[in-house]
């Protein structure tokens, strides 16, 4: 955004049009998320709905498959947006500004999906509703104590609080566009802005309470992750029984959302037409959050393997050899590969700053990423305590059409996001621009006033 | 009846606050349990004929699952005898173990269940509660001793099989979670026999679990620990005793009588 | 009859200096209009405190409460022993706790915002739409015809482009 070019009026004109222009191949996307979503992910998980969960490929030692895995993906990738943007609200970064929108729709989606993804792992998800706590002729209410229901109170939370922020976050937005569209948007537009004018009292509101979710958000979004490495961690099953795993699970979500933002943002720079707001300086910068954090994930990943050697148990052992060595090993080999070795990339600028290969990079990250919770999953099962009872899993076709599915499914999601929300932020890019000078004699005066002076720093 | 009655503890309804959150700060909410059903199996008994596996499918309705369902690692077995070869050819040993459910007492598969489906009844049982059940399988993940078994599927019984479904015990639907329940449809009966006869406590050997009254060998003896005169509290004073996996704190209440050499 | 006086400013600062001749002028709190949240605003139109941050502290206590109160009540009415642990087991209750504050912390923290911003507007009030997209208005209330003029003129001095006359239902 070096181009300081840009007028307040252009990021009205820019934004607008990309809610109400929509071109054919827009549409053919959509068509064809929608299809593959239906065709991949709800007929099969309609087969499965009938014939039992004998459909996927788990069996005795295995219970907990690919659903689980996926569960912990599109919870971990959800890690970044809403996280990531209050971070960088509350330490007043500017080049947040232009994309924590779509970064906070991530989020968002990814959640639908995680909890789409529960649903098809239950064995009886129409009985969902007995995980939460409600009046009910049964005289029973959930068990507090269950690691799984940490999971519901927090995914509720997480769910409750992202929405909440995204939405705060929009509602200037949805008065700037009110004012700009007609028919069925205008509407639309006039009830999710709930009136917004913009006067100086509304702004203060609207910043105190933004901050105050980002404050409240931040620890919620670290101890979302963690309760869910403790459905791992709090059992007693060799490899998974360890301190480590809450510290290891929040740095590898925040690191595969970090990729899928910059998945995310590509694509939104390439098809949405912002090459104007989305520059080399994200990239830049999501680029050196990414290289922190692959380093960070190297070494817990390493010292988990040191603790379980370290303490000499034979299960232990036997599951750590089973994990380098075993069955799965190549997958293990293929995410280091992904997520220790490639992202060392990052270190040269020249990688960070240029786009496809930046693209390429955050997709390894996130399939290694993806495989690492597969191996929680497979390699630990396979290796409990009992050497009678060792058994290998592997997927059944249904199991890998709903992961394809499910992307197809959030894809629909976001697709259907950026016709609605704003994707970029309207106010919060503006603030960075210089006030509109309309004649000569105030253009020297401009600009002082905006906004404390996080102006946009064009990429160094 | 010449069984003593464990005196059981009347204690007068807690009056201070403070003596209130002591009493919930205590497992569980009977005093105590009324009784502590225990199973001790002789490992120098055993010989691996897996009868008690068969008893257990007939008495407990235990689905067939087939070749591809055995092949899939599916197979139903609330008991299991595990097979485990010690030494190198030629100098082997074949080893047996039955395994079932531990009927733990800090059991790790109650505190997972996010529904309560499975939790300690006043029996001092390790109890799966069929249609609270929602499938997570958690508590099968949970399970050190790998004995609970998931329903893939809605298993069927070629007729005239399903004549001989046992009456007492429900067959269960696909995407729920099972495992062995130490024939409580006996114990069930065995109380209400006690009541009929104007006893409160079950005598022992009232109970016998289906996988113990077939074992030829009598390797196993299932009873009530807290009657001292019971076989089961006899044999618990076999020097051999030791519990699977007993680092893991879990506290079974299936005992394993084998000399332990390593 | 009560109207409003809106114009529209081509930039911040003059805007802010015509909210503070209004000021001086003795009439009543103006209303300043604008795009982007303007940080100076307070400087002009007096220091602004807000209830929102009570909604949160006294939200978040009482989910607190709420939260352990839902699992150590739910644990003492449907007791169920499980795992040998105690009916009311402290460490997972504090995480039930924990994410019970943040949830009603957030919704208190929304409904604070709700409360002291006055949305959603059930009444039109006084709005400019260009203010949404690059212009600054000040809008103030005049009891009369006369001090519309007045209003008018001390907002043409301090260099509006356009002053508009709306009538506003109080």
């Amino acid at each position: 955004m070096s181009e300081t070019d840009l007028r307040y009026a252009d990021v009205n004109r820019d934004i607008v049009r990309s809610l109400v222009e929509t071109g054919p191949r827009y549409y053919i996307t959509l068509g064809c998320a929608v299809g593959v979503a239906l065709l991949c992910f709800f007929f099969p998980w309609f087969y499965q709905l009938n014939l039992g969960i004998g459909a996927a490929g788990m069996n005795h030692p295995q219970v907990w498959g690919t659903y689980e895995a996926g569960f912990i993906f599109w919870i971990g990738l959800s890690h970044s947006g809403t996280l990531l943007s209050c971070v960088l609200h509350i330490t007043r970064s500017s080049w947040r500004k232009a994309m924590y929108r779509s970064a906070e729709a991530m989020t968002l989606f990814s959640l639908v999906i995680a909890v789409t993804m529960v649903m098809v792992h239950l064995g009886r998800p129409w009985f969902i509703h007995w995980a939460f706590p409600y009046p009910n002729q049964m005289g029973l209410w959930p068990n507090f104590r269950s690691p799984l229901l940490f999971d519901v109170t927090a995914i509720a939370t997480y769910l409750t609080g992202s929405s909440v922020f995204i939405y705060m976050g929009s509602i200037p937005d949805f008065a700037a566009v009110r004012d700009r569209t007609t028919g069925w948007r205008r509407h639309m537009y006039t009830l999710l802005s709930l009136g917004w004018r913009g006067t100086d009292t509304e702004w203060h509101r609207l910043g105190w309470a933004y901050t105050l979710l980002a404050v409240l958000i931040i620890p919620l979004a670290v101890s979302v992750h963690s309760i869910v490495s403790w459905d791992w961690a709090m059992s007693i099953v060799p490899a998974l029984h360890q301190t480590i795993f809450a510290p290891y699970f929040v740095v590898g979500a925040i690191y595969s959302g970090t990729a899928g933002i910059v998945t995310v943002m590509f694509l939104l720079r390439k098809f949405m037409g912002f090459e104007k707001y989305i520059t080399e300086l994200h990239f830049d910068n999501l680029g050196k959050l990414l290289l922190a954090l692959s380093l960070i994930w190297t070494y817990i990943n390493v010292l988990e393997l040191f603790t379980g050697w370290y303490s000499g148990a034979s299960s232990e052992i036997e599951a750590l050899k089973y994990k380098l060595f075993g069955y799965y090993a190549p997958l293990y080999w293929e995410m280091i590969l992904f997520c220790a070795i490639a992202p060392l990339l990052l270190a040269s600028k020249r990688f960070r700053t240029s786009f496809g290969p930046m693209l390429w990079l955050s997709i390894a990250i996130n399939i290694g990423m993806y495989t690492e919770r597969f191996l929680i999953v497979g390699t630990s099962l396979s290796r409990k305590y009992l050497p009678a009872d060792w058994g290998l899993y592997v997927p059944s076709l249904v199991e890998l059409s709903i992961l394809v599915g499910s992307i197809a499914l959030f894809s629909t999601l976001f697709l259907l996001f950026v016709k609605i929300f704003p994707s970029v932020s309207i106010y919060e890019v503006k603030e960075t621009l210089h006030e509109p000078a309309v004649s000569p004699e105030r253009s020297g005066a401009a600009g002082s006033a905006a906004a404390g002076g996080d102006r946009w720093q064009p990429a160094r | 009846m010449t069984a003593k009655e464990p005196a059981r503890k009347q204690e007068e309804p807690a009056s201070s606050l403070a003596e209130k959150w002591r009493e919930f700060r205590r497992p569980g909410y009977y005093q105590e349990f009324d009784y502590d059903w225990t199973m001790t199996v002789d490992l120098d008994r055993c010989m691996g004929c897996e009868a008690c596996v068969t008893a257990c499918k007939a008495e407990n309705n235990l689905p067939i699952v087939g070749e591809k369902g055995f092949a899939q690692g599916r197979e139903m077995q609330w008991i299991r005898v595990e097979r485990y070869w010690e030494g190198e050819y030629p100098n082997v040993k074949l080893r047996f173990i039955p395994m079932m459910c531990q009927h733990c007492d800090a059991a790790p598969c109650e505190t997972v269940c996010p529904v309560t489906a499975t939790y300690h009844n006043q029996d001092g049982l390790n109890v799966q509660v069929y249609n609270r059940c929602i499938g997570t399988r958690s508590c099968a993940v949970y399970c050190p001793y790998e004995v609970r078994y998931f329903n893939y599927y809605d298993h069927r019984w070629d007729s005239p099989l399903e004549q001989q479904l046992n009456p007492d015990v429900t067959v269960r639907e696909k995407g729920v979670m099972e495992k062995c329940t130490f024939c409580i449809q006996r114990i069930r009966q065995a109380k209400d026999l006690a009541k009929d006869d104007g006893r409160r406590r079950v005598r022992d050997g009232e109970v016998v679990p289906a996988c113990v009254q077939a074992c030829p060998a009598e390797a196993l003896v299932f009873g009530d620990r807290k009657d001292p005169d019971s076989r089961v509290s006899k044999s618990l004073s076999d020097p051999r005793g030791y519990r699977v996996l007993d680092e893991l704190n879990t506290r079974p209440s299936v005992i394993y009588l084998k000399k332990v050499t390593v | 009859m009560a109207t409003s006086a809106i114009a529209l400013f081509g930039d911040s600062h003059a805007a802010l200096a015509a909210a503070r001749e209004l000021t001086s002028a003795g009439f009543a709190a103006p209303t300043v209009i604008s795009p982007v949240p303007l940080e100076a605003a307070e400087e002009v139109l007096g220091k602004k405190t807000s209830v929102i941050k009570r909604f949160t502290f006294f939200g978040a206590l009482l989910g607190s409460a709420s939260g352990f109160l839902l699992a150590a009540g739910t644990a003492v009415l449907y007791l169920h022993p499980t795992g040998g642990r105690p009916i009311i087991t402290l460490p997972p209750f504090l995480v039930i706790t924990y994410e019970m504050t943040i949830l009603f912390g957030i919704l208190s923290t929304v409904i604070g915002f709700l409360v002291s911003a006055r949305l959603p507007a059930i009444r039109d009030r006084a709005y400019a739409p260009e203010a949404a997209v690059d212009r600054f208005a000040v809008a103030v209330t005049c009891d009369d015809g006369e001090g519309f003029q007045r209003a008018a003129q001390i907002l043409r001095e301090a260099g509006a482009e356009e002053v508009r006359n709306e009538a506003v239902s109080s």
